[in-house]
């Protein structure tokens, strides 16, 4: 078993693409919202797992990502560990690698993207850095596989002799104040180097704390009147006091292994940089990028569902003539084969080419400098810059945007996002939009309708953000510098992705299909259309048959319009709605409910209980907002 | 190679111009729920002693472009008001 840990954009996963291939599973760690992805390869007559551990800077507790990591190497014990370092940023690199090494397990480093930090004007003494260490360093370029088989061969062989880090020395009173603490539970054994719980409950590691506490208490006041004279000394609380020091260390390791270069002039990552972040600049180019992206899913994707829809749909005449016509074969068609030409047509079209490209912008680093240009804005509804990707996607499709969410940090601020994207109104929605108030109305009317659903959306975001428990948010981000993606990596993250979105949306949109069949085939519409009468006549104030079309538009929202059409016997809708009802009838399939891909996509993303509670509250929202937009409308219209 | 002069004023990291570097002196923040932000900031390289470069500010008072321990972070603007620095001067 081997670990892969570092820092995030180092180059980790395509090291770990390259030592896996297809082998390999990417999942949930479990009861978290944190991505798992475990490989298998074979080596030398080894079977070896490969474990991609979170890009994270640190270990201490402060997001579950670094909690995952930390318990993982602590207490799994993987028989080596591979820390990926990026040769360009070694200081802050080393600053991880110093806290892996507290945790005394086996490792060898892969100093990656030695190419880049040469470019950058930075050289770096490799067996000087092994010797100080007393770890293996390895130079690797990971999107060229130089390296990759000489590392994965130190890995076995550290793993094989079990082979322990050097114990990196602190400062002189570092060290006092960790050998003091150390003797104080001599006789208590922990899963854990003494060493390193020493360290962190000098640190007062939440953590380690408790377990520390339930052998003897005793040792926790040990440690702070420790730490307390170290505070005095330094005038520095004792978190602060260690991660400088761990950073002074880092700094000294890396200023004695590397020789800069004065960089001869702006490589072009730099010139890039200046140009995606500059004040005007910075924002024309983002429009491009984003209008192009847009653009590219839902033009390929329209395409492709067109392709895939006809194709599908032609079977039909030959699947009926195998199955009879008669109920029975009304019901499968409609329910399973239409459930499953949804799914086909509607998500894997647009999920496909948008991964494609969430990963190309990702992984080049351009979703960072999104974020720097758009934080201040989306700061107002409680998130940070980078939940302006999915937002602006949502207006083509929710699904691709839902799924975008996983971009924010905190599983708070992605609730918060996919939130406010499944208001957004996606192309479907737009059909209606257009096709119902921008045709019999007027089309500013439908401007108006799309600028009112913003300040909604801001206004239930700011509601939100509110309501949910958590940190306020801030940003703190690393812009990486630019460079090229890795073509086969972004290829095969979409791939698994697809699958894990398959897995689940595909069972819960022919489900509902299904269902929805079965009523019409058994001729309840109408007693659907009665029941929710008092709903739909009483309080919104439209025609019976609206209540059969929002149930339509839940399976895809374009639907709803084309099955009032069909109810209603007419498309012309000015014969049968009043420019009132229109308007009730278009914001209330704006807001009432996610479609069943989108409410699948939230599933999977936030589990059942969260999707449900943020489906029924989007319906009596909708249902709520409908009725007032009604009584208001009316009235304005009776004053002029 | 600190140059830092004696006597010189702390001041938020936000009342940087663009270019201008500073010395870390503290980051503030309560015990409370920014202490998560106190720690991730300092476990991004920002801790007392620290030479911090400010290199531009997002339009509309956005967050800061800071070169940190030679990489290059974004920080938003709350969070860089809490960062104390001694400035150094560009003569």
């Amino acid at each position: 078993m081997i670990a892969l840990a570092g820092n995030a954009n180092v180059g980790k996963s395509v090291i770990f693409n390259y030592l896996t291939g297809l082998h390999q599973h990417i999942g949930n760690w479990p009861g978290k919202t944190v991505e798992k992805a475990e490989g298998t390869l074979h080596f030398k007559g080894y079977r070896i797992d490969i474990i991609d551990l979170p890009g994270i800077y640190s270990l201490s507790t402060y997001s579950i990502e670094e909690s995952i990591s930390r318990r993982y190497i602590a207490v799994e014990k993987p028989d080596a560990v591979i820390n990926v370092v990026d040769a360009s940023i070694l200081e802050r690199n080393l600053f991880f690698t110093l806290q892996l090494m507290e945790l005394e397990t086996p490792m060898v480093i892969a100093l990656n993207q030695i190419d880049v930090a040469k470019k950058k004007g930075i050289e770096i003494d490799v067996e000087k850095l092994s010797e100080i260490l007393g770890v293996p360093v390895i130079p690797t370029v990971a999107i060229k596989g130089i390296g990759i088989f000489k590392l994965l061969d130190k890995a076995v062989e550290v793993a094989g002799k079990k082979a322990r880090p050097k114990k990196v020395e602190y400062g002189e009173d570092f060290e006092n104040a960790i050998r003091k603490i150390e003797e104080s539970f001599i006789d208590y054994d922990l899963p854990y180097p003494r060493r390193y719980v020493a360290i962190k409950i000098l640190e007062r590691d939440k953590e380690i704390e408790e377990e520390v506490i339930q052998k003897n208490p005793g040792i926790i006041s040990i440690a702070k009147e420790v730490g307390k004279k170290l505070e005095e000394k330094y005038g520095h609380s004792c978190p602060t006091l260690i991660t400088s020091e761990r950073y002074r260390i880092a700094g000294c390791i890396a200023r004695e292994v590397q020789k800069i270069i004065s960089p001869p002039r702006p490589t072009l990552a730099e010139k890039l940089h200046e140009v995606t972040t500059h004040k005007v600049l910075g924002y024309l180019v983002m429009g491009t990028i984003l209008l192009s992206m847009f653009f590219f899913v839902f033009a390929f994707g329209n395409l492709l569902s067109e392709t895939l829809s006809n194709l599908l749909y032609g079977l039909k005449p030959f699947l009926t003539f195998i199955l009879e016509t008669g109920f029975l074969g009304e019901l499968f068609w409609g329910g399973i084969v239409e459930g499953l030409i949804a799914g086909a047509t509607i998500a894997l079209p647009y999920v496909i080419p948008f991964y494609i490209a969430l990963y190309i912008l990702e992984d080049s680093g351009y979703v960072s400098r999104v974020a720097f240009l758009m934080d201040n804005a989306m700061h107002k509804m409680g998130l940070h810059g980078k939940a302006f990707i999915p937002l602006i996607l949502g207006y083509g499709c929710n699904v691709p945007a839902c799924l975008g969410c996983r971009i924010m940090e905190t599983q708070r601020e992605r609730l918060i996002a996919a939130f406010a994207t499944t208001l957004i109104p996606c192309a479907a929605r737009t059909v209606i939009i257009l096709g119902l108030v921008g045709r019999f109305i007027g089309i500013q009317w439908a401007l108006v309708l799309y600028v009112f659903n913003l300040i909604i959306i801001f206004l239930l975001g700011r509601l939100a953000f509110k309501a949910l428990p958590g940190e306020p948010t801030g940003l703190i981000m690393e812009m990486p510098d630019y460079r090229l993606p890795h073509l086969k990596t972004v290829l095969k993250q979409t791939w698994f992705r697809l699958a894990e979105f398959l897995k689940i949306a595909l069972p819960l949109i022919i489900v509902a299909t299904f269902t929805v069949k079965l009523f019409e085939e058994a001729g309840l519409l109408e007693a659907v259309n009665t029941v929710l009468s008092p709903v739909t006549v009483r309080w919104l104030g439209l025609p019976e048959a609206v209540g059969v079309s929002l149930i339509f538009g839940v399976l895809r929202k374009e639907l709803a319009l084309i099955m009032l059409a069909n109810l209603l016997g007419t498309t012309d809708f000015s014969y049968v709605l009043t420019p009132i009802q229109m308007v009730v009838f278009t914001i209330v399939s704006m807001f009432y409910i996610p479609c069943i891909a989108t409410i699948a996509t939230c599933v999977k993303e936030f589990g059942w209980k969260k999707s449900f509670f943020l489906t029924v509250f989007e319906i009596l929202f909708a249902l709520a907002l409908g009725g007032v937009v009604f009584r208001v409308l009316s009235i304005l219209v009776n004053l002029f | 190679m600190s140059i830092e002069e004696p006597g010189k004023k702390e001041v938020p990291l936000t009342n940087l111009k663009d270019g201008e570097s500073g010395i870390v002196v503290s980051v503030k923040s309560g015990y409370g729920r920014a202490w998560g932000l106190k720690k991730r900031l300092m476990d991004m390289g920002i801790t007392p002693g620290t030479k911090i470069t400010v290199v531009k500010t997002a339009p509309f008072h956005g967050p800061l472009e800071v070169i940190v321990r030679g990489y290059r972070l974004a920080i938003g603007r709350g969070m860089a008001e809490k960062i104390f620095v001694k400035v150094e001067r560009v003569e």
